[in-house]
């Protein structure tokens, strides 16, 4: 469970390598028990992020904060943190067993709760084969890491970190995109970032239904997003047609993204659809079938469980709280479903 | 044609000038000059006068190797460090004096050293008196390390550049402070290029020759002029029987320290170069 203990806190924190700014403004709290994932595009900043929670970056500014007290300047062996590296680290000059008790073997016998040296080795192997039998790598004891798969040294970093029972254990991992279905199950909370900053925090399922802007809607699962325009309260142009929406506070004809999730789009008789198309491609995906339909200057992405050949022209329909609504954002690029590459979407989509 | 004709002209090389060379000299180191067996030529070998400079060889190959990995070691991790921007310009700096011949970077060290040399005069323009450097083991012990160091440094560096830095970070991680980080990390993952190091230089150290009669005034023998000397003793007519018999057991000496050396580092890690 999770407590309210904050036990790491970021605030306000910047770092820039020379001119180049790689964190802008974080904030961040980590709570007791949380499985917090930092996603993002490769060059975002996660792992300088990671590094100056570990220690290894000092932040430009702002703070860093350990159960309240600042931890700025403090090395990273001080801190009750543990790290499994991205290319895991290990090693090579000691075998499965010294590498995960590594960390261990610097601690005085008090510190592992017994008195002797003898004693102290004896805990060590108790703790180590633990370990082992945790990550399922019972006898490889002896092995050279040398010999060992890439998935087998994962698993002994993973060890090697999780073997000091770190009050924080960070894992610099890299998620590629069908990894996300698993980074959104197994997070508490799930930190969207992009430019060195973050673009959106919070439980996975307000990630996914409720992003925050195109970008996280884009990177976060599939999305179909289209340039348009904010009628009024509850009704939004885009595509050339008004739809019903459920979203307020937006300024009269306000350009807006619109993002849709491709699962969220009805097909239905051409004489019904809100918006008509023809199917140019379909691919089968295992639960559902993924087809493209191209409607007016647009290319929408839909999944269904039943199959319309290409070439057939087919109507969709989107329920008012399917449709969601974004403010612009300064991303440079945002990734419109536009049929032919305009040089600026933004600007064609202007009333 | 199969690959290994490709090594055709080095088998031959090798064979005219080393092997076949090799086999005479164990025929002379065996043999009396009228061509009989005999063990005697390797009981010169342990006569005190000889003995003396075989155990002086070793005693400041030890020296020069030893000193030159307490040199080198910190030059090479400093030249590897990572914040360091001019390393390439400095290993070239390390490289420069080896592609002087050995025999002028020697004689360089003489004036330097010597009773009138640079060190001396400026020692005296500063008031302090001469000091009496060449003759002495000290002075044959600067020259050593001197020719020697940079091959201690290269392969310490190499290892040393090559090591992710994110083991370090790993190590730190862990809780090491910066001692044990070079304690526990560091100077055990580079064992390859110690072992390497140490070979390059302790080898050539125990049988280097000129070096240690040019800064010494000849008062100095080490083997390998101990074997020049008996080469050419014109008037012993042993003195190739002996000389064979001496290098010989320079070679055996050489092999067991290579089988030592062998395994400390199994892989031949540190560039394999022996």
């Amino acid at each position: 469970m999770i407590q309210d203990m904050r036990l790491i806190e970021l605030k306000g924190v910047c770092k820039q390598f020379g001119d180049t700014e790689v964190l802008h403004d974080v904030d961040l709290y980590i709570r007791k028990c949380e499985f917090i994932t930092l996603l993002g595009p490769s060059g975002c900043g996660k792992t300088t992020l990671l590094r100056i929670i570990g220690g290894f970056e000092m932040p430009s500014s702002g703070e860093v904060l350990f159960e309240g007290k600042d931890m700025t300047g403090i090395p990273p062996y001080k801190r009750r943190i543990n790290t499994v590296f991205q290319k895991y680290a290990l090693f090579n000059h000691l075998n499965v067993f010294d590498n995960i008790a590594f960390g261990l073997n610097l601690k005085t016998p008090e510190q592992l709760g017994v008195h002797t040296k003898k004693e102290k080795k004896d805990e060590i192997e108790r703790r180590v084969t633990r370990m082992l039998k945790l990550v399922k790598m019972e006898g490889y004891e002896k092995r050279s890491t040398n010999a060992l798969s890439g998935g087998q040294q994962q698993r002994i970093a993973i060890a090697r970190a999780l073997v000091n029972e770190p009050e924080v254990l960070l894992l610099d991992f890299i998620y590629v995109t069908h990894d996300q279905e698993e980074a959104l199950t197994m997070s508490d909370t799930i930190a969207v970032m992009n430019g060195g900053r973050i673009q959106q925090i919070g439980d996975p399922k307000g990630i996914y239904d409720e992003p925050k802007n195109a970008f996280v809607a884009d990177f976060i699962g599939e999305s179909n997003i289209i340039p348009g325009v904010m009628l009024e309260d509850d009704l939004v142009r885009f595509s050339d047609t008004d739809f019903q929406c459920v979203d307020e506070g937006f300024e009269k004809n306000e350009p807006v993204d619109v993002v849709i999730r491709p699962e969220d789009i009805m097909l239905v008789g051409e004489d019904v659809g809100m918006l008509t198309g023809v199917v140019e491609s379909v691919i089968f995906k295992g639960v559902h079938y993924e087809m493209m339909i191209v409607s007016g200057q647009f290319k929408w992405k839909v999944q269904s469980t039943t199959m319309q050949p290409a070439g057939t022209r087919v109507g969709m329909t989107i329920v008012p709280y399917n449709i969601h609504i974004m403010h612009r954002t300064d991303m440079d690029h945002v990734p419109y479903n536009t049929c032919v590459p305009t040089d600026d979407p933004q600007e064609e989509a202007k009333p | 044609m199969k690959r290994s004709w490709y090594a055709t002209p080095y088998a031959l090389w090798m064979l005219l000038f080393a092997v076949v060379p090799l086999l005479f000299v164990c025929w002379y180191a065996f043999t009396t000059p009228e061509g009989t067996f005999t063990l005697a030529n390797f009981q010169e070998f342990i006569k005190p006068r000889y003995m003396g400079v075989i155990l002086r060889s070793l005693k400041l190959a030890l020296y020069c190797t030893a000193l030159c990995l307490v040199i080198g070691y910190p030059t090479a991790w400093f030249l590897a460090g990572r914040g360091f921007n001019h390393a390439q310009s400095l290993v070239v700096l390390i490289l420069l004096p080896m592609w002087m011949n050995l025999l002028l970077r020697t004689y360089a060290m003489m004036t330097l050293l010597d009773d009138n040399g640079v060190l001396n005069a400026a020692l005296q323009a500063l008031g302090l008196g001469k000091l009496k450097i060449i003759g002495t083991e000290g002075a044959v012990l600067m020259g050593l390390v001197y020719n020697y160091l940079p091959f201690m440094v290269l392969p310490i560096y190499t290892v040393l550049k090559k090591m992710d830095y994110s083991v370090i970070e790993a190590a730190e991680d862990l809780g090491c402070n910066p001692l044990r980080v070079m304690t526990r990390v560091v100077i055990p993952m580079s064992v390859p290029g110690i072992v390497s190091g140490v070979t390059m230089v302790f080898m050539p150290a125990v049988t280097s020759f000129a070096i240690s009669t040019l800064l010494s005034n000849g008062k100095l023998r080490l083997a390998g002029d101990l074997i020049d000397y008996i080469f050419n003793q014109s008037s012993n007519p042993n003195r190739w029987n002996i000389g064979s018999s001496f290098s010989l057991m320079m070679l055996v000496l050489i092999l067991i320290s290579i089988g030592f050396l062998r395994k400390v580092d199994p892989d031949s890690e540190g560039g394999g170069m022996w």
